[in-house]
């Protein structure tokens, strides 16, 4: 009986962790010896009325201190705006949100901050509130004035906000994507089946769910259009789920990124003006005699240190209670020891952490005061809630600070991934990340831990923000992605990297794009340059690998229509040579700071092929074991019958020097995952 | 459960009177006699480790800067569990926005509109499942008398209301919970 039930209700709850208690004690007596801090935390069992919560008030006054002190016609304006999009967010919520029904049970007492502001605001609470915020905040003597131009900019991002949503209409990076991922699951035929439930449970990480690319026919859809990308976070993922003995979450995977974690050495281009070159294969696939795969490899001008530009880097470290943990503060401070230890003299640093409430613990410093930074990085400690959007302000604006001209000026935000903006709402989020990013500030993202870790909201940030997004779990990876690719993931050397190949129907029947889901355009995309797309860092490299099947092989899924065009026939080298070309591959690209990109145009043809897969270069052989191997754990169709032994063969014979062993480490995994799978 | 004797209740109260008046040895003494009980709360208004870690957390920082105004108008038990509770009510309104905004982001990126997983904090239990779903006061019944093993009278006081609303907060959660229940069973 339910009675029965009810009982299990009083199982013991596991026992608290020595180290989280011992940092919630210290968080304590700091706020015991500081009360004056903390005072915009009422205690909320002891108001006046004696109600149970008194929430929505203390969180609104605390919202009027925090952004809106201009008075109470800023926030009348606020209303409008707010109500609007919460109804928004309530019709985008399938699942019901039950917001009738919170609302008619304690509508003296909603809590919410956004319920409160939908809710028809009661003139009264509003002016009291008003008043008690502005008393409190003139209690707070010191606290900084919002100037005028930032207050304005405040109360115009939830107008922006509004005209987006209520248009329907987004213009952004988000929003295009979400068109892209269409054009996707239109195509006619998805290779993979739908998935079996996660294997592992990907505790509560929170991520975007996708379909693998499907076959496409080259007469219905000739033209193939991405954005070039050098996220590597899922490749981390991935390896701390198979060391965890399961095998990753398909979802997670994303091929391209495992492809792109590791570095490889492809030509590069000899003087900045030419910022990468592409190396394109053609070689036979090893998972299939009959197709082939079209490898494209793009590698980045190195800059040499003494091109450097000056780096301005501001720290945004999440320390909330939940980093409380070996594998994120603590290994989060080893981590930025280390890049701090790469930088130059000149470059500065700056660090703001959030919880609870943001705060700066270091004015931009020369990275010649080495000491000064290592040791207020040493100094931080967990404690509170996050309180993100705050920090993310407070972050942008010692960069603006900062500012280089014509330097690298990036915001790294290092967090588990409980990224609470707080009061603000996403679009309002994301909009600052973008006009930020057109000041020149970008924003590169590094997940730490394990548990909630939220990757979507993640690679959407970094995305908009033109950065990077990282996944550290050890500190090996930690030292990959902030010493060994510093300059990489610091300083771009192209911006808006677009690709887009055009397949010769006359040789090549159809054609599969192996990853970059998540990075599809469409195809009118590519000569925007509005368009934002991925950006390539100094010496980076990017790879790009697609499987295609030739006209008349086997291998060929669709048959020719009955009643279309009749096909032309293949004769490969006639007709002012273009027949014998496979592909032709199309680059833009901007360099840094200007706003016209560039066209890279190279066709694929028979000089691109190699006669066997054992005499492509170790590096695209490589590449493609780790495609083959992202492609098995996402269960792929095209690998099903392609063995995790053989994917390892490949892996094991182009290991080749490696000298930080990060293919052997493939190796290991490879071998785990064989293990498990079986 | 670890209750209280009446002799550890007086020394509560009487070292938060202490901490109250800026003891600050006493007060330190009291948090590290609590935090087990205001972790205990914590974890079972969120099932969940790292969140009750995180409401804990809040409630020892909070408990920091109020204790100072403390009134006593009821005793420091009593008022301990309001600020725990306040703050899973927190900690469960930010992460319920922090899951709408996950979903707002993912309408945007799937144009389909894909189902992405829920964030489901929670062992699967069917039976928490479906106390999460309760309206807030009936679930603080439930967990304060059923997860506590409070009466009705000592629920009263923590919530700040009769006794008899209590029981009829209960009643209409154990209604709830059977059709809750029921339904989840038929989907199966």
């Amino acid at each position: 009986m339910i009675e029965n039930d009810l009982k299990r209700l009083a199982q013991r709850a596991p026992r608290p962790l020595e180290d989280a208690k011992r940092q919630a004690l210290a968080a304590a007596m700091r706020a015991y010896d500081h009360p004056m801090q903390e005072k915009r935390h009422p205690p909320q069992g002891l108001s006046a009325d004696g109600r149970l919560t008194r929430i929505a008030t203390s969180i609104w006054s605390g919202l009027m201190k925090q952004r809106f002190m201009a008075g109470s016609a800023l926030a009348t304006l606020m209303i409008l705006p707010a109500a609007a999009y919460m109804t928004w967010q309530i019709a985008q919520d399938q699942y019901g949100w039950q917001a009738g029904q919170s609302v008619s049970q304690e509508a003296g007492e909603t809590a919410d901050p956004e319920e409160a502001m939908q809710t028809p605001l009661q003139p009264v609470l509003e002016e009291r509130d008003m008043k008690r915020a502005e008393m409190e905040q003139a209690d707070l003597a010191p606290a900084p004035q919002p100037s005028a131009p930032s207050v304005a900019q405040r109360v115009q991002k939830p107008a922006v906000a509004l005209q987006q949503q209520t248009t329907g209409h987004s213009v952004t990076g988000l929003a295009r994507q979400g068109v892209a991922g269409q054009v996707n699951q239109q195509s006619f035929r998805d290779a993979d089946k739908s998935y079996a439930p996660p294997l592992a449970e990907a505790e509560r990480n929170r991520v975007q769910s996708f379909d693998s690319n499907g076959v496409k026919s080259v007469t219905d859809e000739p033209v193939s259009t991405f954005s070039a990308d050098v996220d590597t976070a899922s490749y981390a993922m991935m390896r701390q789920a198979l060391k965890q003995g399961t095998l990753p979450d398909p979802n997670t995977v994303r091929v391209e990124e495992l492809v792109n974690y590791f570095p490889y050495d492809y030509p590069g281009p000899d003087a900045a003006e030419t910022p990468f070159q592409a190396t394109v294969t053609v070689t036979p696939t090893p998972w299939n005699e009959h197709t082939k795969l079209l490898h494209v490899g793009l590698k980045g001008y190195d800059l040499s240190p003494t091109e450097r530009p000056r780096a301005n880097l501001v720290f945004l470290i999440d320390v909330s209670g939940s980093m409380n943990a070996d594998n994120k503060l603590p290994l989060l401070k080893s981590a930025f020891r280390l890049l701090v230890n790469k930088l130059d003299p000149d470059d500065t640093v700056s660090i703001v952490t959030y919880a609870g409430e943001a705060g700066t613990v270091l004015e931009p410093t020369r990275a010649a005061d080495k000491q000064q930074i290592l040791d207020a990085m040493e100094q931080l400690r967990p404690g509170g809630s996050t309180a993100g959007a705050v920090g993310l302000e407070q972050a942008y604006r010692l960069a603006q600070k900062g500012f280089v001209e014509g330097g690298v000026n990036r915001v790294m935000l290092a967090t588990d991934g409980d990224f609470n903006v707080g009061p603000s709402d996403d679009e309002a989020l994301k909009s600052m990340i973008e006009t930020k990013r057109e000041s020149g500030v970008f924003l590169s993202v590094f997940g730490f831990g394990q548990g909630n870790y939220n990757d979507q909201l993640m690679q959407t940030i970094a995305q908009n923000g033109n950065g990077v997004a990282a996944y550290i779990d050890t500190l090996s990876e930690a030292e990959k992605t902030l010493v060994q690719e510093a300059s990489a993931s610091l300083f771009p050397i192209a911006s808006d990297v677009k690709l887009q190949v055009e397949f010769n129907p006359a040789m090549i029947a159809e054609y599969r794009q192996i990853g970059f889901e998540t990075r599809a355009l469409t195809r009118e995309d590519f000569n925007n340059d509005r368009v934002d797309a991925g950006e390539i860092g100094s010496g980076h490299t990017v790879t790009a690998i697609y499987e295609i099947t030739p006209v008349g092989s086997p291998a060929v899924l669709n048959n020719d229509l009955r009643y279309g065009e009749p096909k032309p026939a293949a004769e490969p080298g006639t007709e002012s040579g273009l027949g014998g070309e496979y592909a032709f591959l199309k680059i833009r690209a901007k360099t840094p700071g200007e706003a016209q990109s560039k066209l890279t145009e190279i066709p694929v043809t028979a000089e691109n092929e190699v006669s066997s897969f054992g005499a492509a270069s170790e590096d695209v052989r490589f590449s493609i074991a780790v495609a083959a191997f992202g492609q098995k754990l996402r269960k792929t169709d095209s690998v099903a019958r392609y063995g995790y032994d053989a994917i390892e063969k490949i892996a094991s014979d182009a290991r080749g020097a490696d000298p930080y062993g990060y293919r052997s480490e493939f190796l290991q995994l490879v071998r785990l995952a064989n293990n498990l799978a079986q | 459960m670890e209750l209280s004797t009446d002799i550890d209740e007086l020394a509560d109260q009487a070292l938060a009177e202490q901490a109250s008046d800026g003891d600050r040895a006493a007060f330190a003494m009291l948090v590290e006699r609590h935090y087990d009980f205001i972790h205990r709360v914590a974890w079972k208004w969120c099932r969940d480790r790292s969140a009750a870690e995180d409401i804990a957390q809040n409630v020892c920082l909070r408990l920091g800067a109020a204790i100072r105004s403390w009134r006593k108008e009821c005793a420091f038990s009593t008022w301990l569990y309001r600020l725990t509770i306040n703050a899973a009510h927190d900690h469960a309104r930010s992460a319920a926005r922090e899951a709408r905004r996950s979903k707002a982001w993912s309408v945007h990126s799937m144009a389909l509109g894909q189902a992405v997983d829920e964030a489901k904090p929670g062992n699967g239990d069917e039976l928490w499942g479906a106390v999460r779903r309760l309206p807030v006061k009936q679930r603080d019944a439930v967990l304060l008398v059923y997860g506590e093993e409070l009466t009705h009278a000592e629920a009263a006081v923590v919530m700040d209301c009769a006794e008899s609303t209590v029981s009829y907060h209960l009643h209409t959660a154990r209604k709830r919970l059977k059709s809750l229940l029921r339904e989840s069973g038929d989907e199966q």
